[in-house]
Formats: structure tokens, sequence, C-alpha cells
């Protein structure tokens, strides 16, 4: 297995093509770029089954809250590129995308607009938002923040791509000539960002 | 010649009408999606280093004015006499007043689910199918007043609290500031809970449901909020005519808001548009 670094990188030289929709095209490309960080990233998740106090300083979580399970596990320091401070939640096994405040609070992509002093705060707070049946989309831009280059993660986000963690198989790493610079194919006329351009 | 952007409360049977359907129509030809897409894309925050163009930077303005002008367009080439409506909800701030008649927006989602079921973006019309959402979720959600929790909508008060402030944003230009008109506007507080909930947070929460997510272009009030958001900007040009957006240059290199803010004259992404071109919309449309 390669480590997620050197998947990362050799993701960033793939041509990345985003349709409008969430095709199979797309999806397996990101399992192909993330499947590898993400088996990493999700290993200690698996291994932390006990409760965890939401006090700032533990390491993990894993608790079912209103019927779903709550499970967070803090970043290894090595992999973090853009913060201080990186957690890898998930609710009932979904990724949740959490985003930094300047203050050190957490919002998430579901609780865009208020912000919680800990990841179980703002991951509680997710699930209080979620109705009946409902479960996280694959929206979040970044959820492997910690472990990709910011060119990678700028492109991911700005393309609204996530990672599929339901499938950590096929590595699809065939894009040719990966000479260039990790410049994503923009080349997706009225369905990329450039189309919403009066 | 400039076009007029109007109350939604103020608008005639007919002009609901050709809003609801132009906004249907945008949807139907999938503009409508890509503007929830580049919302998502756009929400940086400040607790990281990239450069924040849409939120938590004082580019919150001139990025929102850029994205209506941009649905304003979608709508006009639809049907040219449409333009976005504002809500003032300083004046309409119950469940059932303007904008959430069954004419315009619909109501409040049900208590069950939060699913809106009334009005022509109710689920069952099959006008209305989230593609980009923060859940799987498939309809549009709302929770006016949030029930579980009651909130108030901001009042007059809060919004003058944000005009009366003379200066437009101060440094460090993120969520943290507690002066200057752009945060005060968009609302973010000191600390967690209850406390970063002003004037546009806040009303993103009293929505609730998709409004309060990453993916909140997906309720179609997110454009009547922010044409009002965008008509206080005019309102404080006004009543501060020798002051105007900052920051006027860029941050040094010493800075730690170095390459992470949008200045006067620095293009804001996705558009090659400056703040200072988006200043003044004088010629393009005005509110009434």
């Amino acid at each position: 297995m390669v480590d997620g670094d050197d998947a990362a990188a050799a993701g960033a030289t793939e041509q990345i093509r985003a349709d409008t929709t969430a095709g199979p095209g797309r999806r397996r490309m990101m399992r192909g770029l993330l499947s590898c960080a993400a088996a990493l990233a999700l290993a200690p998740v698996v291994a932390a089954s006990r409760p965890a106090p939401p006090a700032a300083g533990g390491d993990s979580f894993d608790e079912t809250y209103r019927g779903r399970r709550i499970q967070g596990v803090r970043l290894p320091e090595a992999g973090r590129s853009t913060s201080d401070d990186a957690w890898r939640i998930t609710i009932d096994g979904r990724p949740l995308h959490l985003m930094r405040r300047a203050d050190g609070t957490w919002l998430s992509m579901v609780d865009h607009y208020t912000s919680y002093r800990t990841p179980l705060e703002a991951a509680r707070a997710a699930v209080d938002e979620l109705g009946p049946g409902q479960r996280l989309s694959d929206l979040s831009p970044d959820p492997l923040d910690g472990m990709l280059p910011d060119g990678v993660k700028d492109m991911m986000g700005r393309m609204g791509l996530t990672v599929d963690t339901g499938g950590m198989g096929g590595m699809d790493m065939s894009g040719g000539g990966g000479t260039g610079a990790p410049v994503p194919d923009m080349g997706m006329g009225a369905g990329g960002r450039h189309g919403v351009r009066a | 010649m400039a076009y007029v952007r109007k109350n939604a409360g103020a608008l005639t049977a007919t002009e609901r009408k050709r809003f609801v359907d132009a906004v249907l129509e945008v949807k139907r030809r999938g503009e409508y999606d890509e503007f929830v897409r580049t919302h998502v894309a756009y929400f940086a925050a400040d607790g990281e280093t990239q450069l924040r163009t849409a939120h938590m930077a004082p580019s919150f303005l001139p990025w929102h004015r850029r994205f209506l002008l941009d649905m304003e367009n979608a709508l006009r080439r639809v049907d040219g006499s449409v333009t976005l409506p504002y809500w003032d909800w300083t004046r309409d701030r119950t469940a059932t007043s303007v904008p959430w008649t069954k004419d315009l927006l619909g109501g409040n989602g049900r208590r069950s689910d939060q699913q809106v079921t009334t009005g022509p973006f109710a689920y069952a019309t099959g006008n209305w199918t989230i593609k980009v959402g923060v859940t799987d979720g498939r309809y549009l959600t709302r929770d006016l007043g949030r029930a579980a929790s009651p909130i108030q909508l901001p009042t007059k008060d809060d919004v003058s609290w944000a005009l009366n402030d003379p200066v437009y944003d101060v440094k460090p230009w993120d969520s943290t500031v507690t002066q200057g008109f752009r945060n005060k506007l968009e609302g973010w507080g000191t600390g967690s809970g209850s406390a970063s909930w002003h004037n546009h947070n806040r009303v993103h929460r009293w929505v609730g449901g998709a409004m309060l997510g990453a993916a909140s272009v997906n309720d179609p009030v997110f454009w009547l909020h922010h044409a009002y958001l965008d008509m206080q900007w005019e309102r404080w040009q006004q009543a501060h005519s020798s002051h105007r957006y900052l920051p006027a240059a860029p941050p040094g290199t010493g800075d730690a808001q170095h390459g992470r803010v949008v200045a006067r004259h620095d293009k804001l992404p996705p558009w090659s548009d400056t703040p200072d071109q988006l200043e003044n919309m004088s010629g393009v449309y005005r509110y009434e």
C-alpha cells in the first residue's frame, strides 16, 4: 500500500474531470485518489471503541447521540498542512466535514452559520439538524484535508468533490501524461463553476 | 437604465408568479444547482490558510452582490421582467408572513421531517428536487423560528448597530473582529453558540433546514435574504459617504492575512471583478 502522501501525489497528476452529477467516472477517480489515504485515516476510528469525554484534549470519541453513531479522531500532526488541529468525524459512518474558525471553534457542513467549542459539539449539533432517515451526503469538500496538499484540497473543494469511503479498492491512476502541474481539467462547459458566470 | 429590486411584500400577484416561474426554469435548466455548488465551494473558514472570499472576510458583501447578479441575470434570461425581490426580516417576522406564502416561497417545513410541503418549491410538485445537498434528503427543509429551541429574527436595532459603524471592516479582516460594518452585518460573534448568531448568520439559523447548511442556496429565500443584506450595504454607503471598502490595499507579506483576503482592487474569485468595481450598482439596479 502506498502511503497517503504518495497516493495524493499520484492523484495530483491525474486528469480530473467533474461531471454535473456524481457519476461513476468521478467517483471511481476519487476512490482511486483517496482510498489509501482514507484507509489510513479511518483505521484509528475503528480501533477506538471506548466513549471519550467531549472535553478538548481527547484524541478520539465514539458515542451514540440521539440514535446516531458519532465517531471522531484527531489526525496525527504530521499530516496537517493548514490547521493546528484537524479531526476526522463520521456520523453513522458518513464523513462530516468540519471547518475551523480563527477563534478555534468549529463549524460543520450541516450547521454552517454557527460554531462550536469542540469537534464533538459540532458533530452533535449536526445530528440535531439531521431529519429522520437522512444521512450525510458526499458534499463535504475536503474530508481528508489534513492529509492532502493544498492544491489538491483546493481543487477538490472548488469542485465539490469528496472521498467515497465506502469503496477501498480499485486504484485507478491511469491518467496519462501526468507531467504538468496539478491543474484540474475544467473542461466541463456549463457544468463547471465557471458556468455560473453571467 | 437601472432596474428595480422590490420588497417581496410589494410584488403584485403577477410579479410573484413570474419570479417563481423564472426560478423554477433556472432550476429546470440545471443552472440553479451550479449556484449551489459555487456557494459550497467558496465557503472557506478563517481558521484555515486559504483565500477567503464569500464568508468571514471583507468581500462577504461584494462576493454575494456578484453572486446575486449572476442569479438575477439567469432569471432575466428566462423572463426579462424579473428582478430579485428582497425580504425585510426586520418587518416580516413570522412563519406565515411574506415571503412564506403559497404563491411565493411556500411555508414552513412540517414538524415530522421539516419537509416543505406547500407552495411552488414543495417536493411533491416535482419541480424542486435537491440535487446538491448536505444530506441525501431530496426535499427542501425549513424549521422557521426553530421549533425545538425558538429564536427571533434580528431586529431593526440589530441592523442599525451594523449600519452605524462608519468603518467598513477592520484587521484582521475575519470572523473575530468586533468592529466594522461587514462583520456586524455578517454576524460572527466572539465565542460560540448563540453569541455567534447576529444579523446574517441569525437569519440563516432562523430559517433552518437547508438554509443552515453549506448548501443554503437550495432554499430560494437565500436570494431574498442576501438582497436585503445587499441593500444594507447601499444604505451604509449613503450614511457614510466618505468611507469605502477595506482593505484598500492587500495585506503585506509579513501580515498573517497576506494572500487570504481580497483588497479593494483585487479580483474577486471566481469572477474578474474587483470590490472597487462592485461598490456602485446605481447603473444596474436600485432598491425601492
